[in-house]
């Protein structure tokens, strides 16, 4: 029977996620002649992501798009996928969520959160912006450095030796400018958005972590629906985030060339400084979250 | 006897009222001393390079917190945004109706939130499975107790208690403000609080 | 439609507005038909308040307590007097300048307002200005109050918009000082018409006198904008800040604030907060509701009908507003008309919403000093004894003038951006 299914999300319009969840529900109602359809809220319009979760699983919602900190938080086992230099490069993160061995991580999502992962989207390697000069990782050492407070990245810049400080997304431009903290950490398409670059004095591409969203279903919608339409929908989502996926790691060139462009120099971290921060970070991790091994395994491959 | 009863029951709402809101008093205090006090060391450690990673979040819970805590205090105190456009035109006998009607919803809306929040925690379900939140999470899809906030790492749930406390102080207050608007018990000025009616908030 | 009957029908009886909303967001759960939204009721209303910009609030009452308690505000008007010369309408032009000052320190209008008429309308009856004439310009004063940073308007309206709250408060400055010089150029209009009184004669040594001797009052903006712009502290951390600056220039230099007063000072700092947070926790609540009931996005359609470009988009707004600020106040005003008219501000007609917000601020506020719930009135009306009615008849002119800004603002955007990055 006819369905409207209420879809939310955090980002504010125009991202590339809410683009890609309004494909999604265009797909959706041409494939079923209208009888499926999707109204998406964004800017966190239905709440912040706990109270999306809350919706999700009391089925007052229908699906989101959930970051992978969010449901990391709750799930060390989704943690896993933000861990540092699984893979390193944005291309690299383009094949690896659509590998099956990022797919598997959503089995254990009914259980631990009551929601149904269908696929992942994705947002580019993560940069250090600094307004003081850095030309590999020991430089980072002793920085105030404004992080996304997920606990995997907390464990990992503080293994850098920084000192993490948490400021509210809107805040963190004001924060760098005034000198609150020395720098920050940020995805690309966001730090053009915001113009990190003109508060930097440096930027040093990571190519350590980024941040990915799930798309998920609420457990009780889920089970509602018949198998048919379920199929219809993980086939739809996932060709939707295909072209999200693919689309972001193609701008990429294009996004650094605009950072190029910019008077401040752009780095990259030496790939032979990363070996003993990768031991750290999974000796507290890897016992946490085993399946980190094999995303190891996985990453190294692409 | 039902006339003592019935009476007892007055003197009972309206004693647990006050002495609520004795207790709201000092934790509204203590709540205000806290965030000033998070918010300066905040200031001091970052600048000292040894920011404190749970400050901000602690601050935001506190400011949650100093929410419920005054918001069911300032129903016992009658201090609220209301319009009373029409209610100052009528009669002082309709103004008495209105001023009961009014007040009866604070005590129905306090009735209600108690429902949301039964339904929210689901305390019987949690009894049930033996006040384990896993279990209840997989019986019910009710994930509330298996959740920790992100810096503080504390339970959410222990944050969350704001609103049935809340639920529940907001009805006894109503209901002892009900009372008063009714007549049946002699109206009281709440003491230890030196408020002016013209220090309203814009 | 259910919702706004009911919502309508709680208000009018006298429900508390904050409770009118959460009243009528039940009402819409229990009638769409959806039981299962009762269950994120109350973590919705949690959430409305789980916001890091709204801890400004209680730390800038806080500093208007502490500023009171110390005898600073009487200082500022000191301080007013010295810099204004003896000539006609001196004590106008003292009372809109002092009200400037102050609103640099103090977040709210109508606090403003109760402060500056117990200090400015004995002071002018004195001089021989007309009672009712005193009381309604020291409320057009008090309206600076959420306009020139800090604001707890402008606090509100930037977690409700998700936008910098350092942002609008910087917006806000400009429109400011615009309302005040357009606010003295009344006064000189009206001086000429109506005679007014001269100031009293202060000889150039008295004036300087004055001035340093009330200069320490200044350290506690100072030290806010300096710990912001210095790195120290973000724009609610300043705050707190700027609460310890008050206390010690209150104990040490005025020598009106005692530390044993302080527990009271934090008490109704608490419960005057917590007036507006429950509010906003409230609106929460409701917008949700709302959200739910895709009434927004009808509301979008239908302007969209309307109004063809942002021009026309703005001048109807600024009339929907004025509107619903002569009969809802401020905060409570902001609450409802934001979720529902700023998405359509920004998405389809692509104004900044920071822009948009020192528009719908300035509109409600603009609000507070129109029948026939003009807040400010009332204040200065049960602070001074004045009427009402009559004070907002003869301050005309300045209700006219401040139209004149909204609609200079809503044909020049840059006049509210211009000081933002
Ligand atoms: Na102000
Ligand atoms: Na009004």
């Amino acid at each position: 029977q006819a369905k409207e299914f209420r879809l939310g999300l955090i980002t504010p319009n125009g991202h590339s996620w809410n683009k890609a969840a309004l494909k999604f529900g265009d797909d959706l109602k041409a494939a079923t002649s209208g009888r499926l359809t999707v109204s998406v809220f964004h800017s966190g319009q239905l709440g912040n992501e706990p109270a999306m979760m809350q919706q999700l699983q009391s089925g007052a919602l229908d699906m989101g798009f959930i970051q992978a900190a969010e449901l990391g938080s709750r799930v060390p086992h989704i943690a896993a996928i933000n861990a540092p230099y699984i893979v390193r490069s944005t291309p690299a993160v383009a094949k690896f969520v659509r590998h099956p061995a990022a797919v598997k991580l959503f089995e254990v999502l009914p259980q631990e959160t009551g929601t149904i992962g269908l696929g992942w989207g994705i947002t580019g390697m993560r940069a250090v912006f600094s307004s003081k000069d850095l030309n590999t990782l020991a430089d980072i050492r002793g920085m105030k450095l404004r992080i996304n407070p997920t606990p995997v990245y907390r464990d990992f810049y503080s293994s850098l030796g920084a000192a993490p400080t948490p400021i509210p997304t809107p805040q963190v431009f004001d924060a760098m400018a005034n000198g609150q903290v020395d720098g920050l950490e940020a995805d690309l398409e966001f730090s053009w958005n915001q113009r990190f670059d003109k508060v930097s004095k440096v930027i040093l591409q990571m190519n350590a972590v980024f941040m990915p969203m799930a798309a998920v279903v609420s457990g009780r919608v889920w089970q509602s629906l018949p198998a048919a339409d379920r199929e219809l929908i993980t086939k739809t989502i996932r060709s939707t985030l295909d072209v999200q996926i693919d689309e972001l790691a193609g701008n990429e060139p294009a996004l650094i060339e605009n950072f190029k462009n910019a008077p401040i120099p752009i780095r990259q971290v030496d790939a032979k400084d990363t070996e003993a921060v990768i031991a750290e970070f999974d000796k507290i991790w890897l016992p946490k979250a085993p399946v980190l091994a094999e995303l190891r395994k996985v990453g190294a491959t692409l | 006897m039902p006339a003592t009863r019935a009476f007892s029951v007055r003197r009972f709402i309206v004693r647990a009222s006050s002495a609520l809101l004795a207790v709201e008093r000092l934790a509204l205090m203590g709540l205000m001393y806290l965030l000033t006090g998070l918010i300066l060391v905040n200031v001091v450690t970052r600048y000292s390079h040894f920011p404190i990673y749970w400050i901000d979040e602690s601050a935001v819970y506190c400011v949650v917190w100093l929410t419920f805590i005054g918001a069911s205090a300032m129903t016992r105190l009658r201090l609220d945004f209301a319009v009373t456009m029409l209610t100052e035109r009528l009669s002082p006998q309709h103004q008495k109706l209105a001023k009961v009607i009014s007040t009866g919803l604070v005590v129905v809306f306090g009735a209600a939130l108690i429902v949301t929040c039964v339904l929210w925690m689901d305390p019987v379900g949690l009894a049930r499975a033996g006040f384990d939140g896993r279990k209840l999470a997989a019986e019910t899809f009710n994930f509330l107790y298996t959740e920790h906030t992100q810096t503080l790492n504390w339970p959410t749930w222990i944050l969350y208690l704001t609103l049935p406390i809340f639920a529940v102080s907001m009805t006894i207050h109503g209901l002892a403000n009900l009372l008063e608007d009714l007549g049946l018990v002699p109206r009281v000025t709440p003491k230890g609080f030196q408020l002016s009616e013209l220090d309203g908030v814009n | 439609m259910i919702t706004s009957a009911a919502f309508m029908a709680f208000m009018l009886v006298g429900v508390p507005i904050g409770l009118c909303l959460c009243l009528a967001g039940l009402v819409y759960i229990a009638a769409s038909g959806n039981p299962v939204l009762f269950q994120s009721y109350p973590l919705q209303l949690f959430g409305g308040v789980d916001s890091y910009g709204l801890i400004a609030i209680p730390l800038f009452i806080l500093i208007g307590e502490i500023m009171n308690g110390g005898g600073i505000t009487r200082r500022i008007v000191d301080m007013a007097m010295a810099f204004v010369g003896s000539f006609k309408g001196g004590l106008a032009y003292v009372n809109i300048l002092a009200n400037m000052f102050i609103s640099s320190i103090l977040g709210s209008a109508t606090a403003q307002v109760a402060i500056m008429a117990q200090i400015m309308v004995p002071e002018m009856e004195k001089k021989g200005y007309d009672k009712t004439f005193a009381a309604g310009l020291t409320a057009y004063g008090g309206m600076l109050g959420p306009i020139i940073p800090p604001s707890v308007m402008f606090v509100v309206y930037s977690v409700l918009a998700q936008v910098s709250v350092g942002d609008m408060l910087i917006a806000g400055i400009v429109p400011g000082v615009i309302l005040t010089v357009m606010f003295c150029l009344v006064i000189a209009l009206m001086g000429y018409v109506y005679n007014y009184p001269r100031a009293d004669y202060q000889t150039p040594r008295q004036r300087i006198m004055t001035i340093l001797r009330t200069s320490p009052t200044l350290l506690i903006p100072i030290v806010i904008v300096g710990t912001i712009l210095g790195g120290l502290a973000n724009a609610t951390e300043s705050a707190a800040v700027g609460a310890v600056a008050a206390a010690l220039v209150g104990k040490f230099w005025t020598k009106e604030f005692e530390f044993s007063q302080l527990p009271q000072m934090m008490l109704r700092s608490a419960i005057y907060s917590a007036i507006v947070l429950f509010l906003v926790a409230a609106a929460a609540v409701f917008s949700w509701v709302l959200i739910f009931g895709k009434v927004p996005q009808e509301t979008a359609a239908w302007i969209q009908t309307a109004a063809k470009d942002p021009v026309s988009f703005m001048l109807i707004c600024n009339v929907i507003l004025l509107v619903i600020g002569t009969v809802i106040d401020g905060i409570p005003g902001l609450i409802m008309t934001v979720p529902i008219l700023l998405p359509v501000a920004t998405d389809v007609y692509h104004i900044d919403p920071r822009h948009f917000g020192v528009v719908v601020v300035i509109n409600l506020v603009l609000g507070l000093l129109s029948p026939p719930v003009g807040l400010c009135f009332f204040v200065a009306a049960a602070v001074t004894g004045a009427k009402p009615g009559k004070m907002f008849m003869v301050t005309l002119p300045f209700f006219v003038i401040a139209c004149v800004l909204l609609v200079l603002l809503s044909l020049y955007p840059s006049l509210s951006l211009i000081l933002v990055k």
